[in-house]
């Protein structure tokens, strides 16, 4: 039974990333109808500019964390200027392929700049466990969980409370309704991009400590958070939010109970089956469009 | 009417032969790269018939490339079969697994059958790492068998063990699979594919039965690049999980790309110079994801129907008619 918990309680940590990461794709995904391959390979590269700040000019972690997020924020709109921009108009397998184009350059550059050996991202407390009666969690672990609730909280306010937040809302729902209302529709575009790619420089500085550093570590949680997108119902965030947990509990049980070589399997073939009999997820709305 | 001689059949007869003549100019070294462009080339030119002609965008092409490599190797070498049932078998395998897998698939359209590839790409790519007893994991599988002679009339035999007869081996299933491909497209079939890929509601309002032609063009594809797989395994003799990694089947989709999909001389166009440049300028390996990543974004905003797309164009425009090119011309 304590061992369930514990399980539990692992695969909530997991899945918090996946929450980031997921969330993230939704909102691109929403305005921009691109699956952003890249995504993964953005946290990877927040994991690594958090790594240098803090481990090569000693910087304290959480100024790192916000600093890199920004960083990541910047690139966002960089990529959605030089490259989504230009091929707006285009067929939208093109803009597939110039979100696969991203991820091979973040990886090749990862590749050639961090080298493929393994780093330990360090910071005082990256050894220390929280025990709670017979449970355990790392201490990062735990920051993860409470960061992403604030993150996810703020996010969500920004959604709902705010007029930009609004204005995202209703070019996700209708792109030529926005614009009639006169939404600036590319800024918005642009917006989304920006927020999607902070999400995932906050995911990749968060996990970086709770994890091994390695220019491939964004493949398996970008294809998790895609499948939890999938689960939940794509486009909608509390869809995207809730598939993500499950789908960390599902991998935290799979490891734990069955194998932890095959944990990542189970969790594509969930998405596989949810897609052969229900495409349009727990909560989604239609899958095809016209 | 076409003249026997149309520009540009002589075009492809002046290429098989460069083809054909060059390894015998050119060192060993040069030869065992062009066997790999000419490996590369297949893939390319599998993938081209399922993005290039059908519309559908896979980025699961390694898992069949994986599959058709670790198929001969496991057939060949933990059940000590001879190089040709096993060859043959890693083909139907290859083949076997794009229709199971292209069923469920296919049913899916846009982002979603790309994600669907992708994870699919990704399971084969975890089961050949922790699969050990099977596989090899991480340490792969050494002494994939070269293929045994044939013997002749006359009492002669075929043999493959130079790096000079193996690349005619892989050369000669390059010329078969660019003449099915070209066979194919230009066949009612072809014509249905090529409806589905402009534009697939319209096709099933047609009558064509839009489910059955794509999984007969993915079926056709994994089985093409698992003859590409398994001829990689024989030449190489160790395969390794770097084969069945997913990035192997973008940087395909980027040779693809910046050649021009769609067209029948773009995958080969596009392996050529995407393998030939980094090749002539000696840049290191751990640079070429990185410059093959900056290709393709090039291409895929400037150029979205690659070096062909942009050459049927040019002509194009100079004959001042109207192109009756194949295929999704102005879509990447």
């Amino acid at each position: 039974m304590i061992e369930l918990a514990q399980y539990l309680l692992n695969g909530i940590s997991q899945g918090c990333v996946y929450v980031l990461l997921a969330s993230g794709l939704t909102i691109i995904f929403g305005i921009l109808n691109v699956p952003n391959f890249a995504q993964g390979h953005l946290y990877m590269v927040a994991a690594y500019l958090g790594f240098y700040m803090v481990m090569s000019y000693a910087m304290n972690y959480w100024l790192a964390l916000v600093l890199a997020t920004f960083a990541l924020g910047i690139l966002g709109l960089l990529v959605y200027f030089f490259v989504f921009y230009p091929i707006r108009n285009a067929p939208e397998v093109n803009l597939f392929v110039a979100a696969m184009a991203l991820l091979m350059i973040l990886e090749g550059g990862a590749l050639f700049l961090f080298g493929t050996e393994t780093k330990w991202f360090l910071i005082p407390w990256s050894r220390s466990v929280l025990s709670v009666g017979n449970l355990s969690l790392q201490v990062q672990r735990v920051i993860v969980i409470a960061g992403t609730t604030v993150v996810m909280l703020a996010l969500w306010l920004f959604i709902k409370r705010t007029s930009l937040g609004a204005a995202l809302e209703a070019t996700a729902q209708h792109r030529e309704g926005a614009l009639l209302c006169g939404i600036k529709v590319s800024r918005i575009s642009a917006m989304a991009f920006v927020v999607g790619t902070a999400l995932a420089g906050i995911a990749g500085v968060l996990i970086g400590p709770a994890v091994l550093l390695e220019p491939t570590m964004g493949m398996g949680p970008l294809l998790v958070a895609f499948s939890a997108i999938i689960f939940g119902g794509l486009g909608s965030v509390a869809g995207a939010v809730l598939g993500s947990v499950i789908l960390g509990v599902v991998e935290s049980l799979a490891s734990g109970y069955i194998s932890a070589t095959y944990n990542l399997a189970f969790v594509f073939a969930i998405m596989i089956i949810m897609l052969l009999f229900r495409p349009k997820g727990l909560f989604g709305k239609e899958v095809w469009r016209p | 009417m076409k003249s026997v001689f149309s520009p540009e059949r002589i075009g492809w007869l002046l290429a098989l032969i460069v083809a054909v003549l060059l390894p015998l100019v050119v060192g060993g070294y040069l030869t065992s790269i062009l066997l790999l462009i000419a490996i590369w080339s297949i893939v390319a030119v599998s993938l081209n018939l399922l993005y290039g002609y059908t519309g559908q965008l896979s980025l699961g092409h390694s898992a069949f490339l994986g599959i058709g490599a670790y198929a001969l190797g496991i057939i060949g070498v933990k059940l000590h079969i001879g190089f040709w049932p096993a060859f043959f078998a890693a083909i139907a395998i290859s083949g076997l697994f794009g229709f199971l897998i292209g069923i469920p698939a296919l049913k899916l359209r846009g982002p979603y059958f790309v994600l669907v590839t992708l994870g699919f790409a990704a399971i084969v790519g975890v089961i050949v790492l922790g699969w050990t007893q099977l596989t090899g994991g991480a340490n792969g599988l050494a002494g994939v068998p070269r293929p045994t002679p044939i013997p002749l009339p006359f009492g002669k035999t075929l043999r493959f063990d130079s790096l000079l007869a193996m690349y005619y081996f892989t050369l000669f299933f390059l010329v078969l699979i660019a003449l099915i491909c070209h066979r194919l497209v230009r066949s009612l079939l072809g014509r249905t594919f090529v409806a589905i890929s402009r534009d697939e509601n319209l096709a099933e309002a047609l009558g064509i039965n839009t489910m059955q032609k794509k999984l007969i063009s993915f079926t056709i594809s994994a089985l093409f690049s698992g003859v590409a797989g398994a001829l990689y395994a024989s030449y190489n003799s160790v395969i390794s999980p770097d084969i069945a990694y997913f990035a192997r089947g973008m940087d395909v989709l980027a040779c693809l790309i910046v050649g021009g999909a769609g067209t029948m001389a773009g995958p080969m166009i596009g392996t050529f110079v995407m393998t030939a440049i980094p090749e002539a300028l000696q840049i290191v390996p751990t640079l070429r994801t990185l410059i093959n990543g900056f290709i393709l974004l090039i291409f895929i905003i400037f150029l979205p129907t690659g070096i062909a797309g942009g050459f049927k164009a040019l002509f194009a425009r100079r004959r001042r008619s109207l192109s009756s090119g194949m295929g999704r011309n102005g879509i990447a």
